[in-house]
Parts: C-alpha cells; sequence; structure tokens
C-alpha cells in the first residue's frame, strides 16, 4: 500500500512543557491506522499538529511527497487532509446541510448553488446513514447525530487522508456499525484513516494496524496482517511497566456507617443506574477511561441537576439534591475540575472567594459579619499556607496550585460531611498535589468526613483511596478495595469494561 | 419549513417563531382597523407607510448586525447624523448642492459602517458598549453641524419621499408617486439587496459568525470581514431612512432619531431575531418593525387616558417581546423531550 502521510519525530511544547516529545505517524492509502494511548498521552496532539490546529515545534511531515506544515485546519482540508473533531466544529444555527459545505461553498452565477450543497449532503449521508433529515439545525440534533454530521463534514471534500478524533464517544451502538462499515468504504476507494478510540473492541475490529503513545511517544506498533490481534498485548503498551508507587494509603477496614447511598441514579443519558454507598471516614475514588460519565456523577451528587431522577439516601434520610444550595446545607461540597469556570471569581480577591459559599447559607446573618469572615480567611490562609501577601490579592495572580486552594479554603469554615473532588490535581504542580492530598487525608482523619475522589491519573487513585469504583460509559462496571487498586488492575477494568460490554451486547 | 422530502409543509412552518410575528401583527392590525374606521382609505395607508417607513428601515438593518452577532446603539444617532449633514449642505435655490450632499451623506454612511465594524468585527469590543460610545459621536457631529433644527431640501430630493412632490417628474412617475410613497420602493429595494446577499456566501457566512464567531473562524470564515460587511449594510439602510427623512422633513434635527435606536431592537426582537445572533428573518423584521408602530397607534385609538399611554405601551412591548421568547422556550423544551423521550 502507498504511504500517503508519514510524520517524523514531531515534538509540540505547551508553555515548555512538552506534550509531545518524539510523535511519528504513518498513514497508508486504504488502511486504518489505530492511535491509541491515555490521556494525555500525544495522541490528539500530534492529529491536530497534523491538521494545523497546533503548530509543531520540530519534526517533518510529508504528504504525497511534498513536506508540509498547514497553518489551519482549512488549509488542511483544501490540500485533502480532513479531521472530524471530537469537540465539534459546526455551527449550531445553520442547518446540517449549510454546515457540511461551510467554507466550500459552490456557485451557480451570482448565487450560492443551494442545489449542489443539499446534493451533495444527501450523497454522503445516503451512503453512510440513509433517511437523515438534513434540513433541519445542527441545534436541533442528538449528540450523536452531530458527532454523524461532523463526520460526514470531514469526508464532504473527498479528502485523500482522514482523521477521525473519538469518532465514535457519542455514538450509539447501531451507529458504530454503521460508521465501520462506511469506514471500511473508504478504505476501498483509496482513503487513508486515522482512527482514535478508547474502546479497545472497536480497534479490534476496525483497525489494520496500531500506533501506541505514552508521555508524549510512540512505545510501539502493531501490523495486524502481520502480528496476531491481542488486546491484553497493546493494554500492557499503553499502560506500560510497573509504576513506582509513592505513599498509598493504609488500608483500614472501616465500621459499616454509611454517610450516603445511592440507589439508581439516572441523568439523561449520561448516567445509567448507579447504585454506590459511601461509608463516613472513607475515600471512594472513581475512575475510568476519561469521559465516561465521572464528573457528571460528582456534579449530579453535588446538586448540580434539577431534573434528576434518583433515590440519594443521605444519613438515613431520603433527599433530592437538586440544587447546589441544598447539597451544601447537608455537608455535600464539591471542589470541581475546571476551577477556572466552576471553582473561582478569577477577578475577586481570596477573601471574596472564600466567603462567597457562606454568603448564601441560610443559617448564616443576613448583614455580612465582615470581621468574623475576614479572621476566619486569615485562618484559612496560614492553614493552606496560600503563599501570598494578602487575602486581598487577586485570585488570578495566584499559581495552579495555589488557586485549587482557594477553592479548598470555601469549604474549611463550612459544615463538611462529604468532599467531593473532580480531577483536582489537573494543571496542580507535584509538590501542591502532595500537600493537598495530605491535607485532604488529615481532614478526613480529623473530622471524619467521606471523600468522593475523580483523578484522570490513576497514581492518585491508587495512592489516595480505599476503595474505587471504576466507570465506563455512564455505568460502574466494577470495584476494586485497599490492596486490589494497581495501575494494571485500573486500566484493566476500564478496558475490559469495553470489551465484556460488547460481549455482553452481541450475545443479546 | 421543510418536510423530510424537502418540500413545502405547513404545519412546519406554523411552528416558526416567524408565523408567530405575523399572527400577532394580524391581530393588532385588525383592532386597529376596527378602531380606527377608515384604516384602508387610500391618504391613511399612505401616512401609515409614511410614518411607519424610517423604522423598518431601521430595523431591516439592525436584523442583520444582530444576525451576524453584533449590536448597534448608535444607528438612531447615525439617522440624525446623515439627515444633519443632508439638510445643513443643500439650498434650495441650488439644485447642484443636492449632490454634493448626497455625496457626503455616502461618505458619512461608509464612514459610520466601517467604524462600527472595525470596532466589533477587528478590535472585538463588547457591540453594545462600542456601538453605544459612537452613538454619542455620532450625536456630537450631528450637534455640531445643526445645534437648532433647521436646514433646506433641493427640490429634487424629495423623490426620494413623494415623486409627486418633485416639480418636473415625468407625468407617469408623478402619478405613481400620488398614490406609493416612494419609502416603499426604498423599501423594497432594501429587500432586494438582502435577498441577493443572502443567496451568497457572505449573507451564509452572517449567519456563520453569529452562531459562533470562533467556530466560524476555524471553518475558514473571514469574521472580520463579514461582521464590517453587515455594518456597512446596516449603515446604507439607515441612509435610505435618512434620505426619506429629509424629503420628507425639508429640513434635518439632531434629536430626531435617538427614540428610534431602541425601538429598531425591540421590533428585531419581536420579529424573532434573536440577540444572541446567528438566527433570525430580515424580511420578518419588517413585521416586526410595524408591530411596534402599531402599539402607540393602538394605544391612541383605545381612549387610554393619557396619564397611563406609556405604561400600557411598555407593557404591550413587554408582552409582545415575552411571546416570542416563550414560544423559543417551549420550542426548546419540547425538542430537548423529544430527544431524551426514550428512556
Amino acid at each position: 500500500m502507498a504511504v500517503i502521510f508519514e510524520a517524523k519525530h514531531i515534538v509540540k511544547k505547551f508553555n515548555g512543557v512538552p506534550a509531545l516529545s518524539d510523535g511519528n505517524l504513518l498513514c497508508h492509502s486504504g488502511r486504518i491506522t489505530g492511535l491509541l494511548g491515555a490521556n494525555g498521552s500525544g495522541k490528539s496532539t500530534i492529529s491536530k499538529c497534523i491538521t494545523g490546529v497546533y503548530h509543531k515545534n520540530s519534526g517533518t511531515m510529508t504528504y504525497m511527497g511534498r513536506e508540509v506544515d498547514f497553518k489551519s485546519p482549512m488549509e488542511a482540508k483544501r490540500a485533502g487532509i480532513a479531521m472530524a473533531f471530537q469537540n465539534l466544529s459546526l455551527l449550531p444555527e445553520l442547518t446540517v446541510w449549510q454546515n457540511i459545505v461551510m467554507g466550500f461553498e459552490t456557485r451557480k452565477g451570482l448565487f450560492l448553488d443551494d442545489k449542489d450543497a443539499k446534493a451533495t449532503a444527501k450523497r454522503i449521508l445516503d451512503e453512510f446513514v440513509p433517511e437523515f433529515d438534513y434540513h433541519r439545525t445542527v441545534e436541533e440534533l442528538s449528540p450523536s447525530e452531530m458527532q454523524i454530521v461532523e463526520i460526514v463534514k470531514a469526508i464532504s471534500q473527498q479528502p485523500k487522508m482522514l482523521i477521525l478524533d473519538e469518532p465514535t464517544a457519542a455514538l450509539e451502538q447501531s451507529e458504530v456499525k454503521s460508521l465501520f462499515k462506511y469506514m471500511r468504504l473508504l478504505a476501498q476507494r483509496g482513503v487513508g484513516m486515522v482512527f482514535t478510540s478508547h474502546r479497545m473492541w472497536e480497534v479490534m475490529e476496525i483497525c489494520d494496524d496500531v500506533i501506541v503513545f505514552k508521555n508524549g511517544q510512540v512505545v510501539g506498533s502493531i501490523d495486524f496482517d502481520k502480528e496476531e490481534k491481542n488486546a491484553d498485548t497493546i493494554i500492557q503498551m499503553i499502560t506500560g511497566e510497573k509504576k513506582i508507587v509513592s505513599v498509598p494509603r493504609i488500608y483500614k477496614s472501616i465500621p459499616e456507617d454509611y454517610f450516603m447511598k445511592i440507589e439508581n441514579l439516572n441523568y439523561n443519558k449520561i448516567l445509567h443506574n448507579i447504585t454506590m454507598n459511601i461509608k463516613k471516614g472513607e475515600i471512594v475514588g472513581i475512575g475510568g477511561l476519561s469521559g465516561q460519565g465521572q464528573e457528571e456523577l460528582l456534579l449530579a451528587i453535588a446538586g448540580n441537576y434539577a431534573d434528576i431522577k434518583s433515590d440519594i439516601n443521605v444519613n438515613g434520610q431520603k433527599e433530592r439534591l437538586n440544587s447546589p444550595n441544598k447539597a451544601i446545607e447537608k455537608g455535600i461540597l464539591l471542589i470541581p475540575g475546571d476551577r477556572q469556570r466552576q471553582g473561582l471569581m478569577m477577578d475577586k480577591s481570596i477573601y471574596e472567594n472564600v466567603i462567597l459559599p457562606k454568603v448564601a447559607l441560610k443559617k448564616e446573618p443576613f448583614i455580612i459579619p465582615k470581621k468574623r469572615y475576614m479572621e476566619e480567611c486569615i485562618e484559612t490562609n496560614q492553614i493552606l499556607s496560600i503563599n501570598s501577601d494578602s487575602i486581598a490579592c487577586f485570585v488570578s495572580g495566584l499559581s495552579g496550585g495555589n488557586a485549587q486552594k482557594v477553592v479548598m479554603g470555601k469549604w474549611l469554615h463550612v459544615d463538611m460531611s462529604l468532599l467531593i473532588l473532580s480531577d483536582p490535581a489537573k494543571g496542580v504542580d507535584v509538590g501542591a498535589k502532595k500537600d493537598m492530598y495530605d491535607f485532604v487525608k488529615k481532614l478526613v482523619d480529623e473530622r471524619g468526613i467521606s471523600v468522593l475522589l475523580y483523578a484522570s491519573a490513576n497514581e492518585e487513585l491508587i495512592d489516595n483511596c480505599d476503595r474505587v469504583l471504576v466507570m465506563h460509559e455512564g455505568r460502574i462496571v466494577g470495584e476494586l478495595k485497599g490492596k486490589e487498586i494497581t495501575d494494571e488492575t485500573l486500566v484493566e477494568l476500564s478496558m475490559k469494561g469495553s470489551l465484556t460490554r460488547r460481549e455482553a451486547r452481541d450475545n443479546v | 419549513m421543510y418536510n423530510k422530502k424537502g418540500g413545502f409543509s405547513m404545519p412546519a412552518f406554523f411552528k416558526k417563531t416567524e408565523f408567530i410575528t405575523i399572527v400577532i401583527f394580524l391581530i393588532m392590525l385588525s383592532v386597529v382597523a376596527a378602531m380606527q374606521g377608515n384604516f384602508f382609505k387610500l391618504s391613511t395607508l399612505q401616512n401609515t407607510i409614511i410614518s411607519w417607513t424610517p423604522l423598518i428601515l431601521l430595523t431591516m438593518g439592525q436584523s442583520i448586525v444582530i444576525i451576524s452577532g453584533g449590536l448597534d446603539m448608535s444607528s438612531g444617532n447615525a439617522l440624525s447624523f446623515m439627515l444633519c449633514i443632508l439638510s445643513a449642505t443643500m439650498h434650495e435655490e441650488n439644485p447642484m448642492s443636492g449632490w454634493i450632499a448626497l455625496l457626503l451623506c455616502i461618505i458619512a454612511m461608509i464612514g459610520i459602517g466601517l467604524i462600527n465594524g472595525l470596532a466589533v468585527g477587528f478590535f472585538k469590543l463588547p457591540p453594545i458598549i462600542a456601538t453605544f460610545a459612537t452613538s454619542y459621536m455620532w450625536l456630537g457631529a450631528a450637534l455640531f453641524i445643526m445645534p437648532s433644527p433647521g436646514g433646506e431640501c433641493v427640490n429634487w430630493m424629495r423623490a426620494f419621499f413623494k415623486f409627486s412632490s418633485v416639480d418636473n417628474m415625468p407625468k407617469m412617475l408623478k402619478y405613481i408617486g400620488g398614490i406609493v410613497p416612494t419609502g416603499v420602493f426604498l423599501i423594497i429595494l432594501a429587500c432586494l439587496i438582502w435577498y441577493v446577499v443572502s443567496r451568497t456566501k457572505l449573507g451564509r457566512y452572517i449567519y456563520a459568525v453569529g452562531s459562533n464567531r470562533n467556530i466560524a473562524y476555524d471553518n475558514g470564515v473571514k469574521t472580520a470581514k463579514i461582521q464590517i460587511i453587515a455594518y456597512l449594510l446596516n449603515s446604507l439602510f439607515v441612509m435610505f431612512a435618512a434620505l426619506f427623512m429629509v424629503g420628507q422633513n425639508q429640513s434635518g434635527s439632531a434629536r430626531i432619531g435617538d427614540p428610534l435606536t431602541l425601538k429598531c431592537i425591540a421590533s428585531a426582537v419581536v420579529a424573532g431575531v434573536a440577540l444572541t445572533g446567528g438566527r433570525g428573518n430580515v424580511f420578518v423584521s419588517i413585521v416586526g418593525a410595524a408591530i411596534i408602530s402599531l402599539v402607540s397607534k393602538l394605544i391612541f385609538f383605545s381612549n387610554i387616558s393619557s396619564d397611563y399611554q406609556t405604561v400600557v405601551s411598555g407593557l404591550i412591548l413587554l408582552i409582545a417581546v415575552a411571546s416570542s421568547s416563550i414560544i423559543n422556550a417551549v420550542k426548546s423544551a419540547w425538542a430537548k423531550r423529544e430527544v431524551y423521550s426514550d428512556e
């Protein structure tokens, strides 16, 4: 098979930190190459470097025998390299067919040739998902339909190379099947494809060869024509060798004293039949591949979804947690993952951020007791050693680790029963990360609170949790306790979650 | 508006916000017509259209800007500014001064559109503040030219008001002018311009930029250029209104346009043009302007004590604006239900 694209030794740094240190990729005409790796391993970064979303720091890219470096996705698309983005590139108010031809509208005389545009949209849609109503606006579509339109849009200009960045994440099972059927059709026509997915069975089914990324490097590749398809070998390659675990939490049995019991929690199409318990004084981890509903589960428990369907028992009493205020009154406190958008008011002082949750509590006085709050805030500042001159300085000027401490500081003087941490170490340096987890563990030991922790890095779960629940596609697929929690078991469970679910489906 | 096969289907059209706008208009129109009695008399219709024309033209321009993701808080004062330029430059006894006035007005029109467009499209300033600031520039300039109302209008320029007002018009045109005010032709011209624009890439991209500027940019749309052109189109339509008004009043005033600014934004919103951008129909916005104009007529004929007139007109306005928002909210709630109904 002819090579149409080759990337060699691509390096991409963000603020001096390499996200991709040695990216290599080979794309053949008519072949589907799987791009695998954990989150942050660099597989998305290389895709975006190829299509001109990011600009590489060094390395070479050769396309059809010529060296290329695209400045924008449009330039790449004109040259014949199209990408279907995971965070879609569709305009919500425009119709499906208008989106599909966006940027490539044909003219007939003075006016746009809408007939031609509709014909193009219909031709591709019919091959892929027949009977698709392309006169609707994109905002009227379901998430999976949007993903389909995104893929069709990428295909519309007949690319020679097609990059699909986790296209199946938002798709239904049957839609994945028709996508694969269509991908095989495209492969027959000589289109080279790069396919990213976290679901092992999909990779096994559709890919001709795979390239595995880890920590910004290619750690291996397997050609299925020459070597046998073995999911375990690939999983091993993705996780790499065993890691040295720093200070694991000493496992001790916790009395059967439940703080919270959740039965059959459902939310839209994101969470399905979640049933779980949290004991008092327990640190429960939520693991799995990213985007399997973990963050939504935490938000749901923290009362962020008004129309949630669930039976939640807090301290033996049935509660409907449908507003954050209700959750806070019960001592359920959330430290959100995206602190810049969800956790902090960046252009306000530390003081204003720290007192905010108190102001909203019913039992606090109506007129703000400024002196008392000031004292509490200064105390918080000392306890957490938020490294700053005064509590009047703006949060926007703090480092990531210190900003995260402010988010935690908000809750220190509020009654706390359950602390929910959503990927708290994201963008936090190593020292601050250790401080933060030590502090959380101290809180658990001293105050007897419970903690629910979601972390995208498995080490954090291994080091800090008494128990880990692994999620896949909005369901809890497994549970690990104490010493069972290791990198291998976590990855195995989250990857095999997809394998077993698939087998279960096929047996139906 | 289309069913699955692509053909026209009425039920889908009924669900559209535009349909509600037209229904509200028809209801209000019939109420006013019943109250006024002689509403459909030729002279009454002529006067009605004359009084509506400036707002309709401003609303059409405003709608284009709002659809492109902007807002123009300065269109009323821009109207005053152009009006003052026209009436201050012209001398009734010198027909040539009309051409100079027209030229100056076109220069001002391009300048206004460019400054607004650059501020919003190129410098990415928040439209509401940027155009609020420029509105004072236009007002100040208008007051500088014409501190107190006055000015003149050459006879031929009155053709922009009524063909019959011009002395040596051909008989045929004079006859037409006796029946149809030029405002109708200006509105038709504005419609034609928008029709052509909306059928080209430019029109598609105006919606795209308003829908999401960043995504549109990623799709290769030159967003700054598109927004500048949207503001230029707006300022062209404002110029139409200025030409019409100078022919009508034969004088200018720096204060005449300002009340129209918020009225034309309200008209656009009533017609279902979303302030968030990317959504709306410029043709239907004409109906929105008519609704807002009918509100004051309705008050006038309903014998409400003048003490309450302002309150009541505000209330009617609120209901009119709310109706399209409520319809949209119900629609999106319904759409959500359909998406998740299989659970």
